[in-house]
C-alpha cells in the first residue's frame, strides 16, 4: 500500500536518517585519542539541525501539517522558544 | 489515617425530604482538602522554611545556626502539622472516594490509599520531627543537628516511590474509567508528577547544583509541577462534586 | 480509497473540517496533546537547566562529552527514527482500514523500541564499566539523569503500543483515535531523544 501520503512519510524519515548522519559526522566524540575544541559554526549548524529534525517529526511523523491551528502554533512556539534559548546560552 | 472518614458519610445515604444541595457530607470534606494544603503551604514555607530548603552544601555550624536561627517559627509550624496531618489522609480519602465512582472499581483507589498512607511519614512527618527534636534542646551537640538536619531534608524531598506509586495507580484509573470523573488529561498530569520524581533520585548524592535537594530540577520544577496538579485535583474534584446526583446511590 | 486525511471506514474522527484542500484532523484525543505539550514544557526547562549549567563549565562539559560513545548514540537516534517510521504507517494504514497491516507495523516499532533500551542498557554498562557515574562531574549526572527520564519514557510508549496492539487485535474496537494518541506519544519520546542527542553528543 504505497500512497502519497506513505511515501511523503517515507522521504520525510529518509531525510532525518541522513540529517543524523551528518550530526555523526560533525560530533566531537569520535574517539581518534586527541581532544577536540569547541567550534560556534557547528554547534550553530547542530542546533539549526535539531530544530529541522523537530519540526520534520512533529509536523510529518506527528500529522501537525493537517491538525488545528492551535496545535501547530503550540508546537512551533515550543521548538523556537528551545532552540532559540539554547542558542542564546551557548553564544552569551 | 482517616480513611474511614469519607467512605463511612458517603455511605449515610440523602434524606429524600430534605433538599438535598449536592452530597452535604462529600461538600465539606471537599473543602478540607484547600483548607489543608493551604495550612500546609504556610507552614512549609513561611514557618518551617523547609521550602525552598536550606542549602545541603553547608557547614555544621550554618546548619547549627538555621535551626537557632528559626526555632520558634519551626516549632510552631511543625506544632500545629503533626497536629492537623490527618487532613492529608481527609484528602486522599476523597479522592478515593470519587475513584470508587469509576468503572475500574476499588482495587486503585486503595493502591493510592495504602501508598500514599505510607508516603505520609517520609513525605511530610519525618521532616517535622527532625526539625522539632532538633530546636527542642537549644544546646544539643552542632553533630547531631547536621544529622537531623540532613534526615529530614532528605526524606522530605527524596521520598519517591509512595508517591510514584499513588500517582500510578491515579493514572490508571483516570485512563480506564468510562464514567468520566475526572478528565482524561488530569491523567497525564499525575504521569509528569511521576517524571519529576525520577528526577529527583539524585538528592542522595548531590550536594549542590540541580539535583541536590534543594535545585532546580530535583526541586523547583518539582514543586511547580505539583502546584499546578493539586491545583487541577482540586478544581476537579469540586466539578466532580457538583456533577454527583445527589441522590446517587451510596457506594459499597 | 486510500487519502490521508478522510476516515471512511473508521469509527471515531476527531473534528475534521472540511475547509481547504486538506482537511484538518487532530492527530488522537486532546488529552494526549496535553501530555505531549506538557512534557515537551517540562523537558524544555530540564534541557535550558543543562545548557546553564554547561555554560558554567564548558571545558568540563566538552571534555567530558568526549567520553560519550557517539557511534552507539547515533545508532540509537536512527533507530528510534526508524520505529517512529513504522508507527507513523501504522497509523496511516488503520486509518486506511488495514488493520493487520497496522499492527505489523506497531509490532516492528514496538520492536525497535525494545532495541532502543537493550543498546542503552550496552551503553550504561560501558560507561559505568569504564568509571563514568552519575556523581563523576555535572555531566554525567545530566547524562544518566536525561537518557534515564528518557528510558522511562520509551518505556512508557512501550506500554501504550501495548495498548494500541490489544486495540487493534479486537475487531469490536480499533478505534482509530487510539491508535493515532499512542503513535503521538511515541514520536514526542523519538523528538525529546533528537534533542537529547544534539545536546549532549554532538554540539560542541
Amino acid at each position: 500500500m504505497t500512497t502519497a501520503a506513505t511515501r511523503t512519510t517515507t522521504y520525510a524519515w529518509i531525510a532525518l536518517c541522513a540529517i543524523t548522519i551528518l550530526s555523526w559526522w560533525l560530533a566531537p566524540a569520535h574517539g581518534h585519542g586527541e581532544p577536540v575544541g569547541p567550534s560556534m559554526p557547528i554547534t550553530v549548524a547542530v542546533i539549526a539541525l535539531g530544530f529541522i529534525k523537530g519540526r520534520m517529526i512533529i509536523r510529518y511523523f506527528m500529522e501537525v501539517r493537517t491538525a488545528p491551528r492551535w496545535i501547530k502554533l503550540a508546537t512551533d512556539a515550543w521548538l523556537v522558544v528551545l532552540w532559540a534559548a539554547v542558542l542564546a546560552i551557548y553564544l552569551v | 489515617m482517616s480513611s474511614a472518614v469519607s467512605t463511612e458519610s458517603a455511605a449515610r445515604p440523602v434524606d429524600p425530604g430534605a433538599r438535598p444541595a449536592g452530597k452535604r457530607d462529600v461538600w465539606i470534606v471537599f473543602w478540607i482538602v484547600p483548607a489543608f494544603y493551604t495550612a500546609f503551604g504556610i507552614i512549609f514555607f513561611a514557618l518551617a522554611r523547609v521550602m525552598p530548603p536550606p542549602r545541603p552544601d553547608v557547614t555544621t555550624d550554618q546548619m547549627a545556626h538555621f535551626f537557632h536561627a528559626h526555632a520558634t517559627t519551626i516549632q510552631i509550624g511543625f506544632g500545629i502539622l503533626v497536629l492537623i496531618v490527618g487532613g492529608a489522609g481527609v484528602a486522599n480519602g476523597i479522592v478515593v472516594y470519587h475513584i470508587k465512582r469509576m468503572t475500574v472499581g476499588s482495587v486503585l483507589g486503595y493502591a493510592y490509599m495504602g501508598s500514599l498512607a505510607v508516603g505520609a511519614l517520609p513525605g511530610c512527618l519525618l521532616v517535622a520531627f527532625c526539625f522539632l527534636t532538633a530546636v527542642y534542646r537549644p544546646d544539643r551537640d552542632p553533630q547531631l543537628l547536621a544529622l537531623l538536619y540532613d534526615l529530614g531534608l532528605l526524606s522530605y524531598v527524596g521520598s519517591l516511590g509512595c508517591f510514584t506509586t499513588a500517582w500510578f495507580a491515579f493514572a490508571i484509573a483516570i485512563l480506564y474509567d468510562r464514567n468520566q470523573i475526572f478528565p482524561k488529561w488530569l491523567a497525564y498530569v499525575t504521569v509528569w508528577q511521576i517524571v519529576t520524581e525520577i528526577l529527583a533520585i539524585p538528592v542522595f548524592v548531590s550536594k549542590a547544583g540541580p539535583f541536590a535537594w534543594n535545585g532546580s530540577i530535583a526541586f523547583w520544577v518539582g514543586t511547580v509541577v505539583f502546584g499546578f496538579w493539586l491545583s487541577c485535583l482540586i478544581v476537579f474534584l469540586k466539578k466532580a462534586n457538583d456533577l454527583q446526583p445527589a441522590d446517587e446511590a451510596p457506594l459499597p | 480509497m486510500t487519502n490521508t486525511d478522510q476516515t471512511a471506514s473508521d469509527l471515531d474522527i476527531a473534528g475534521p473540517s472540511h475547509s481547504a484542500a486538506r482537511p484538518v484532523h487532530m492527530p488522537g484525543d486532546g488529552a494526549m496533546w496535553v501530555m505531549v505539550l506538557g512534557d515537551f514544557i517540562i523537558f524544555g526547562s530540564y534541557f535550558v537547566i543543562f545548557m546553564i549549567y554547561r555554560a558554567m563549565a564548558p571545558h568540563e562539559f566538552l571534555e567530558s562529552q568526549q567520553h560519550l560513545n557517539l557511534n552507539v548514540g547515533a545508532l540509537n537516534t536512527l533507530v528510534l527514527l526508524t520505529s517512529s517510521w513504522f508507527v507513523a504507517r501504522s497509523v496511516q494504514a488503520v486509518r486506511a482500514g488495514d488493520h493487520s497491516r497496522g499492527l505489523r507495523l506497531t509490532y516492528l516499532g514496538g520492536l525497535c523500541g525494545v532495541l532502543f533500551i537493550v543498546i542503552k542498557a550496552y551503553e550504561w554498562t560501558a560507561k559505568v564499566a569504564a568509571g563514568y557515574t552519575m556523581p563523576s562531574n555535572q555531566f554525567f549526572m545530566f547524562y544518566y539523569m536525561l537518557t534515564g527520564v528518557h528510558l522511562f519514557h520509551v518505556g512508557l510508549g512501550l506500554l501504550i503500543l501495548g495498548i494500541v496492539v490489544r486495540e487493534l487485535r479486537n475487531p469490536r474496537r480499533r478505534r482509530l483515535s487510539m491508535v493515532e494518541s499512542g503513535a503521538t506519544y511515541w514520536h514526542m519520546v523519538d523528538l525529546l531523544w533528537i534533542v537529547i542527542f544534539a545536546l549532549l553528543y554532538v554540539m560542541r
